[in-house]
């Protein structure tokens, strides 16, 4: 996928989860394949109960029992830790604390998800410096302040003692980007991240995703059921439903002139492609 | 801005003028005086004909909920008019009337909420939830009643033993065709959607748009669809009115808003939608001009 011969950053391959509940096996991912390349974003488009949040949490393993990844492989080539292949990782493995929040970071839909209620924004963000970089209290505070001034907010000194709830859905979707980008990850992973927004306000969080993420060279896997969204934002798209990847290729290609038809129906469901009733 | 609204009998089904509601901004402590108002909605008007869809867009926060709301007098609006025209050929001011005049007269017009699940009581079956507003106005009871569910629930999609299961029981959809069916049953001229369709998936919400023309065209319905997703109003209504800051700043035929707006906010909000066509790029900058749009609003 990606446009160069280098390997792509990230490799998943045949990957099934299943949940194991008490009435039955449930198979909630089926032999997912897709890579995204260094710098590159991948949209993952499906309706809800497609798979593709169950993917995204497979690569930081996030999948809690009774789910479990019951096959595949989810290889990392990480420029800074090497190879990892994250499948393999036991849950108490020093590297998946790499991992999670330092190579590869994520932003969810709903930013309170991600916010601690009881601690300012910005002693949140520098916590996750603390951990993942070798730096001072002091440093860590000047960047986190840096951080924010970046991400867009306003007299960023001061935010950095607000409390979540004090802040706009908008504010707090900028204050979990800044908490994802300050180490600096290799790759982001960004589920629905406007989804519970206004249309100008995902505007600007969608530009300042694009922004971020053409500085800090980091590639984007974006969780999306919104066609536009992953017009506006993605080089690659696969197609997800039932926990396969129907379909993928480039943006223009899958979404100008889709192959298989439950793309071409999820196409034909959009509200701006259908002729009035 | 209220042309060619007229319906049949050449009278609006409802007649907004001048709707206002302030909310007071109270100082904390003990003694709670007013410090400033906040005009949730300031001086709204507009007519709705009988038949019609009017989409009333905006973001969070424009007043768009709260006008669809002091409309239905949910909450009570701090001034205006509300000339809701009745099936018996009164016309009354909805804003004038006792919590007892109104009771008979909300049979006429109901409201599909957004959150298919707080919107449907978990303790209550499907049936009973259905025929409730039969209950609470007397107009049907036993075998009746349960006909009347049965029928409406049939006409929405769902099957009739469907009644004696409960809301969870449902998909997102389903939970969204309940809601029409308890305010179809009250076999209303004006239904208020406010973001129903705004929590479903795409495939889903094409299916739920679809019952509600449908329905609109079998019951003659007239619908004032509250909503912030410009492409669903987009093949949905027949005009759209855009609000912001508690005021509608355009008010259109919905394929003039879309191929020729006149209002700066208009603008911007039309171009900060998302287009699905990889190749007709979005405005990532509306930021900044909003930010000027307030400039100038302030000068």
């Amino acid at each position: 996928m990606s446009e160069s011969t280098e390997k792509p950053l990230l490799e998943v391959r045949d990957l099934a989860v299943s949940f194991f509940t008490p009435d039955g096996v449930v198979s909630a991912v089926q032999g997912v394949s897709f890579a995204i390349g260094r710098g590159r974003t991948l949209a993952l488009v499906g309706e809800s109960g497609s798979g593709k949040t169950v993917t995204a949490y497979s690569i930081l393993r996030l999948i809690q029992p009774p789910g479990r990844i019951t096959g595949g492989r989810i290889l990392l080539r990480s420029a800074r830790a090497g190879d990892i292949e994250l499948a393999d990782l036991g849950e108490e493995d020093e590297l998946l604390y790499r991992v999670r929040g330092g190579l590869v970071s994520m932003i969810f839909q709903e930013p309170m998800t991600a916010l601690s209620p009881v601690h300012t924004v910005g002693s949140q963000i520098a916590e996750a410096i603390l951990l993942h970089q070798k730096r001072t209290v002091k440093e860590a505070r000047e960047l986190t302040i840096e951080m924010l001034g970046k991400v867009g907010l306003p007299l960023p000194s001061v935010y950095y003692h607000q409390y979540p709830h004090e802040l706009s859905g908008g504010m707090r979707q900028r204050v979990v980007i800044a908490m994802a980008l300050v180490c600096k990850p290799e790759l982001l992973i960004a589920d629905e991240p406007t989804t519970a927004l206004d249309v100008t306000i995902q505007a600007q969080i969608l530009g300042l995703i694009k922004t971020l993420q053409r500085e800090l060279g980091c590639a984007v896997l974006l969780i999306a059921h919104d066609f536009g969204v992953v017009a506006q934002m993605a080089d690659d798209v696969a197609v997800m439903h039932r926990g396969i990847v129907v379909e993928s290729g480039d943006v223009r290609s899958v979404l100008k002139a889709p192959q298989h038809a439950y793309t071409r129906s999820l196409l034909d469901a959009l509200p701006s492609r259908r002729r009035p009733a | 801005m209220t042309g060619g609204t007229e319906g049949t009998d050449g009278r609006p089904l409802l007649s907004v003028r001048g709707l206002t509601k302030h909310f007071p901004v109270m100082s904390r402590g003990f003694r709670r005086s007013v410090l400033a108002t906040v005009k949730a909605v300031d001086a709204v008007s507009f007519d709705l004909a009988a038949g019609e869809t009017l989409g009333l867009v905006g973001e969070s926060g424009s007043g768009k909920t709260t006008t669809a709301r002091c409309i239905l007098r949910a909450i009570d609006p701090t001034a205006g008019s509300v000339m809701f025209h009745l099936p018996d050929g009164r016309t009354v001011d909805l804003v004038k009337l006792t919590a007892g005049e109104l009771k008979p007269i909300r049979q006429h017009a109901q409201m599909v909420f957004q959150d298919p699940v707080s919107s449907l009581n978990p303790r209550m079956t499907v049936g009973d939830i259905v025929g409730e507003p039969l209950v609470i106005h007397r107009l049907a009871r036993g075998e009746e009643l349960a006909g009347r569910v049965a029928e409406v629930l049939a006409r929405v999609g769902l099957q009739p033993e469907h009644s004696r299961r409960y809301p969870h029981a449902f998909s997102g959809g389903q939970r969204q065709r309940i809601g029409i069916a308890r305010a179809l049953i009250m076999k209303p001229s004006l239904i208020v959607c406010d973001e129903a369709t705004s929590a479903l998936d795409v495939s889903v919400q094409a299916q739920v748009l679809d019952l509600l023309k449908e329905l609109q065209r079998e019951f003659r319905l007239t619908y004032l669809f509250v909503a912030h997703n410009l492409d669903v109003v987009r093949n949905f209504c027949d005009r759209v009115a855009v609000m912001r800051k508690g005021r509608i700043v355009e008010l259109a035929p919905t394929a003039q808003i879309f191929s020729d707006p006149q209002h700066a906010y208009t603008k911007i909000l039309l171009s900060a939608v998302p287009s699905p066509d990889p190749d007709v790029r979005m405005n990532f900058n509306v930021g900044d001009e909003l930010a000027k749009l307030d400039a100038a609003d302030q000068s």
